[in-house]
Order: C-alpha cells, then sequence, then structure tokens
C-alpha cells in the first residue's frame, strides 16, 4: 500500500534531476560569465582581442571560427547524408541494406578523440596536398582561398565535422523517408515517373525532417570539441580566409581553460564563451525539434 | 526522344547518388584501417598495464593509468548516470501525461545536443574549483550528465515498447508497482534497457571533452583517490597526440586502437541484442 504512493514520488524526483541539471548549468554559466559582462558590455563578443596581460578579451574570432568551421561542414555533409540516406533505403541491393545503416550507426558513435587523430595525422595532410594547395595556387585570388594554406586551419576542421555529423543527419533523413507511406510511392511509379522523379518527389515530401538533419547536425557541429581543437590551428586572429588557422568557441575553451585560473577575467571571458555558444546551440537545436516534431505529427 | 533524356537523368541522378553515398562511408573505413595499421603493433597485455614511456629514450610503454582511469570513470558513471537515467526514462514512459514528464523530455532532448564541454565547465564549478584540485569524482559526475538524456530517452522507448496487455497483465497480479515495473516489465523491457545502457557505455568510455577540464590527465600515476587527477583513455589520446614527441604520438595510436576496439565490441553486442529482439 505505502510503496504505491512511494513510488512514483521516487520517479518524480529521478526526473527532475534532469531539470535540475539543466537549470543550474544554465544558472552557472551566467553566474560565472557575469563579472565581464559587467565590466565590458556585450562588446566582448564583437572584439578581437585575447590579451591576459591587459585582462582585455573579446571572442569575435572564435564565434566567427565557429560560424565558419560549421557551415563549411553542413554545406559538404548535407549532399552526403541525403544520398547516403537516400542510398539505402530506395537504390542499394535490400540484402546490404542493413549493413550500411550499421556502418552508417557505428560512425556516428565513434568518439570524436579519434576522429580528431585521424583528421590530425591523415586527413589534414591529405587535404593540404591535394585540395587546399591546388586551390590557392590557382584560385588564390578568390578571397576565400588566399591564404597559403598549412594543413591544420579552419578549412580541415570544417571538412572534418564533415565527415563526422553526416552519418548522423543522415540517419533522421533515412528513417523520415522509409516511414514514407507506401501507396504514395506506389501512385508517383503509377504515374510513369523515372526513380530518380519518384525520390525527387518524395524527398519534397520530407522536407520537414531533412531541414531537422540539418539544424541538428549543425548543433553538433558548433559544439564539437576536442576533434576540431586538434585540427582548427588554435591561432587567435580574425580570419580572413578558409585557409587561415583559427580558433572555435569550443576550442578556445579547452586550449585556453588550463590557463584561466591565474588571470582574473579569463575564467568569466571563458564562460561567457560558453554562454553564447550555448544560446546559439539552443537556438539552433530547438529549430530542429520543431521541425522533427513536424515529420512526426504529419506521419 | 523526351523519354530518352528522361532516362538520360534518372540515371546520372542515380549515379552521383550512390557515388555520395560510397564517399560518405570511406572515411570510417580508412580510420579503422590507419587506427590498426598504426596502433594495433603496440599493443600487447604490457602495453595494457605499464605506465607510459618518457618522451624520449626508455621502453615501450603503455597506458595503464589511463585504462584504469577509464574503468574507474565509466563505472561510476554508469552507476550515478545509469540509475539516474534509468527511474527518468521509465517515469517518462509511465506517466507520460504529465507536464513534468512532457518538461522533462524536452529538457533531455536539448541536453542531448549539448556541448559536452560546457558540462565539464559546469563540473569544474561544483566539484573542482571548491576541491581546488581537478579530481576523478569531477571527471565521473561529467560523465554522466552526458549519458543521462541518452540513457533516459532509451529507456524510455524501451519501456514503451511494452505491449499494453501485458502491462495490464503484470499489474492484475496484485503485485505492487516497484515489484512490477522493476522485477516483471523490467524482463520484458531488459533488451531495450541493456541496449540503453550499451549506449550511455559506449559514450562515456568514448568522451573526451569534460574530462580537460575536470580531471586533468596525470601522466606517471594510476589511482589514486577520486578525489586526486585520473586519466582517461581518450584524453591520453589527445594530450599525446598533440605533443611533440614521436614516441608519445605512438602511444596515441596504440590507445585508439584500444579504444576503438572497445567501441566496436559494445556497437556489434548491441547490435546482437536489437537483432534477438526482432526474431
Amino acid at each position: 500500500m505505502n510503496s504505491e504512493k512511494i513510488f512514483p514520488i521516487f520517479l518524480i524526483v529521478f526526473a527532475s534531476i534532469s531539470l535540475l541539471i539543466v537549470t543550474s548549468i544554465v544558472i552557472s554559466l551566467i553566474i560565472n560569465s557575469y563579472p565581464i559582462f559587467l565590466r565590458d558590455g556585450f562588446s566582448f563578443i564583437f572584439k578581437s582581442v585575447w590579451n591576459p596581460v591587459k585582462e582585455d578579451y573579446g571572442i569575435l574570432p572564435a564565434l566567427l571560427g565557429t560560424l565558419i568551421s560549421s557551415a563549411i561542414a553542413i554545406s559538404i555533409a548535407m549532399p552526403l547524408a541525403i544520398s547516403l540516406a537516400i542510398f539505402s533505403a530506395e537504390i542499394a541491393p535490400t540484402s546490404i541494406r542493413g549493413f550500411i545503416n550499421s556502418v552508417s550507426d557505428l560512425m556516428a558513435s565513434l568518439p570524436s578523440v579519434i576522429y580528431g587523430l585521424w583528421g590530425l595525422y591523415v586527413l589534414a595532410p591529405i587535404l593540404n596536398q591535394y585540395i587546399m594547395t591546388p586551390l590557392h595556387q590557382y584560385l588564390g585570388f578568390i578571397p576565400l582561398f588566399s591564404t597559403k594554406p598549412i594543413p591544420t586551419n579552419l578549412f580541415t576542421a570544417g571538412v572534418l565535422l564533415a565527415i563526422m555529423i553526416t552519418p548522423f543527419s543522415s540517419s533522421i533523413i533515412r528513417e523520415a523517408y522509409n516511414a514514407i507511406p507506401h501507396h504514395l510511392k506506389e501512385a508517383a511509379y503509377s504515374l510513369g515517373m523515372t526513380r530518380w522523379e519518384v525520390i525527387r518527389t518524395l524527398l519534397g515530401y520530407i522536407k520537414s525532417a531533412i531541414l531537422a538533419g540539418a539544424f541538428l547536425a549543425l548543433g553538433r557541429a558548433m559544439g564539437e570539441t576536442v576533434a576540431v581543437a586538434m585540427v582548427v590551428g588554435n591561432t587567435f586572429t580574425l580570419p580572413r580566409s578558409l585557409f587561415d588557422m583559427g580558433y572555435t568557441i569550443s576550442s578556445l575553451i579547452a586550449n585556453q581553460f588550463p590557463n584561466a585560473e591565474a588571470y582574473s577575467y579569463m575564467m568569466p571571458a571563458l564562460y561567457s564563451g560558453a554562454l553564447v555558444l550555448f544560446t546559439i546551440g539552443l537556438i539552433i537545436n530547438l529549430a530542429g525539434l520543431y521541425w522533427i516534431r513536424r515529420v512526426v505529427t504529419r506521419g | 526522344m523526351r523519354l530518352n533524356k528522361r532516362k538520360i537523368i534518372d540515371r546520372l541522378m542515380l549515379g552521383i547518388i550512390s557515388a555520395l553515398a560510397i564517399a560518405s562511408a570511406i572515411p570510417i573505413f580508412a580510420i579503422a584501417v590507419n587506427v590498426y595499421s598504426e596502433g594495433a603493433r603496440y599493443i600487447s597485455l604490457n602495453f595494457l598495464i605499464d605506465l607510459p614511456p618518457p618522451p624520449v629514450g626508455g621502453g615501450g610503454g603503455g597506458i595503464g593509468p589511463a585504462l584504469v582511469g577509464t574503468l574507474v570513470l565509466v563505472a561510476l558513471a554508469l552507476a550515478i548516470g545509469g540509475s539516474i537515467g534509468f527511474f527518468t526514462g521509465l517515469y517518462l514512459s509511465e506517466f507520460s501525461h504529465t507536464r513534468l514528464a512532457q518538461y522533462t523530455q524536452m529538457f533531455l532532448q536539448v541536453m542531448v545536443e549539448f556541448p559536452t564541454i560546457i558540462v565539464g565547465l559546469f563540473a569544474y564549478m561544483i566539484l573542482v574549483a571548491p576541491l581546488k584540485r581537478f579530481n576523478a569524482l569531477a571527471g565521473a559526475i561529467a560523465l554522466s550528465i552526458v549519458i543521462i538524456p541518452y540513457i533516459a530517452l532509451n529507456v524510455r522507448e524501451a519501456y514503451k515498447s511494452i505491449p499494453y496487455t501485458l502491462k495490464e497483465a503484470a499489474f492484475s497480479l496484485g503485485v505492487s508497482a516497484p515489484i512490477a515495473y522493476l522485477r516483471i516489465l523490467l524482463s520484458a523491457a531488459r533488451r531495450g534497457v541493456l541496449t540503453a545502457l550499451l549506449i550511455g557505455l559506449a559514450k562515456a568510455a568514448g568522451e573526451t571533452a569534460p574530462l580537460l577540464l575536470t580531471i586533468l590527465g596525470t601522466t606517471f600515476t594510476y589511482f589514486g583517490g577520486l578525489d586526486q587527477p585520473i586519466n582517461a583513455i581518450p584524453l591520453l589520446i589527445y594530450n599525446f597526440a598533440l605533443s611533440p614527441y614521436e614516441k608519445w604520438h605512438q602511444v596515441a595510436w596504440g590507445a585508439a586502437a584500444v579504444l576503438l576496439t572497445i567501441i566496436l565490441v559494445i556497437f556489434i553486442v548491441s547490435r546482437l541484442i536489437i537483432k534477438e529482439v526482432k526474431v
């Protein structure tokens, strides 16, 4: 009799823990970044300076680095993710579809430090030799490619992120594609459409899933820390081209945190960087979740 | 003629899609090949238990402290994050109509996408700064927070997938709610719950970013207590890969091969569990 009443309360306590954790994380970010906002206001976000000796900080280069690397990542990843989803749901022989999905899921669950190690020692030199150096040589007059590339830079970070987020985004699209009612597909074929025309039509039907996949993957790319920190170059300058070494907000935190204790405003600066990252990420993820909900409610 | 043009476009587009799909899967095979060709040769029993080598000179060394650290951290994270995640998931499944459940579910979905470095900053504030020392407990708590949403959302699915008739049958036995949920229905949901825990396990074993800010990473000492710094395999890979010493790069590749093997084993086991449930 007693346990009947206690058990739900017991569960409620556990369910509240997650709410409590999220709330305290947000509060802790605000409290810890408060000093620098109090001193500098929001100008701190739009300044490009990292001078611990003068206690002068601005995170603009890192913010731009985050935006640039994740923009590169998402523009490479989306065509790949959509193709991978269609390939495993429509084109590949049925017998190997399970295998393809397993490989894709394995890629999504690989630790980012392994991607980082591989990115640093394998991907970065290859990209430098076969893609970045030729682009710089022949198209160097375009500002995007104007910096003489070295292997670790924003572009490498973007490509590595693209590899990391493709399977994740693809699995969202694949699930939506497989959930399309069968009679729609049959109707499309019965009109005499070719396979590609059917695919194109069905892709229009799952637009919201594709958007959800893009937004959630973008959120992941922005928040990724370790893999990016290993290949982005970790240099605090305003990026002028895709081939500049740079920083992202999360790699800035990872790199500068060990020094932060020694200064009075570096810790607040890093926490407010995290707050900015959290806010951008939250908006993007909520957008993604909104689109995914549209998929669910419509299907 | 018109039909022909459509056929050509059809072929062309299907070809492009297939090529892109195959291209997107190349990295995983490249990673596996590179990690094992660079790393597998260092792996031996001694590699798993020895101290890392000095940066220059000395023998091959190993990853003993990091392996011990990972085992300690993952066990703690699974105990803490696993139990919170499990009961949260059970609540979400069985009381899904309540407002608390709806909010919790939304917060968990946001938490899954949290940059994990932010979790590290949080753990630093509540456990490292007050103790004035990097410590294992802070790392374990950070990992727990990272895995809670994965476990909770998957446990929820597991309990949701139990047929309603089975739930009614369990309660019609006249047993109390805890026994119905934790003894009878758990056995119906056990594969889903196990998969949830394995996902959490893989996540905790591979996560690096929060550890940077919480456990620091010792190089030459094994476990010295929960209030002391500790190392972990992913953190060792990160630190050694970025070090200037060739010898430590080799250890990083060896450690990556160990970590990749751990992840592969967890992944294959969880696949087998899922397969079994379908039969």
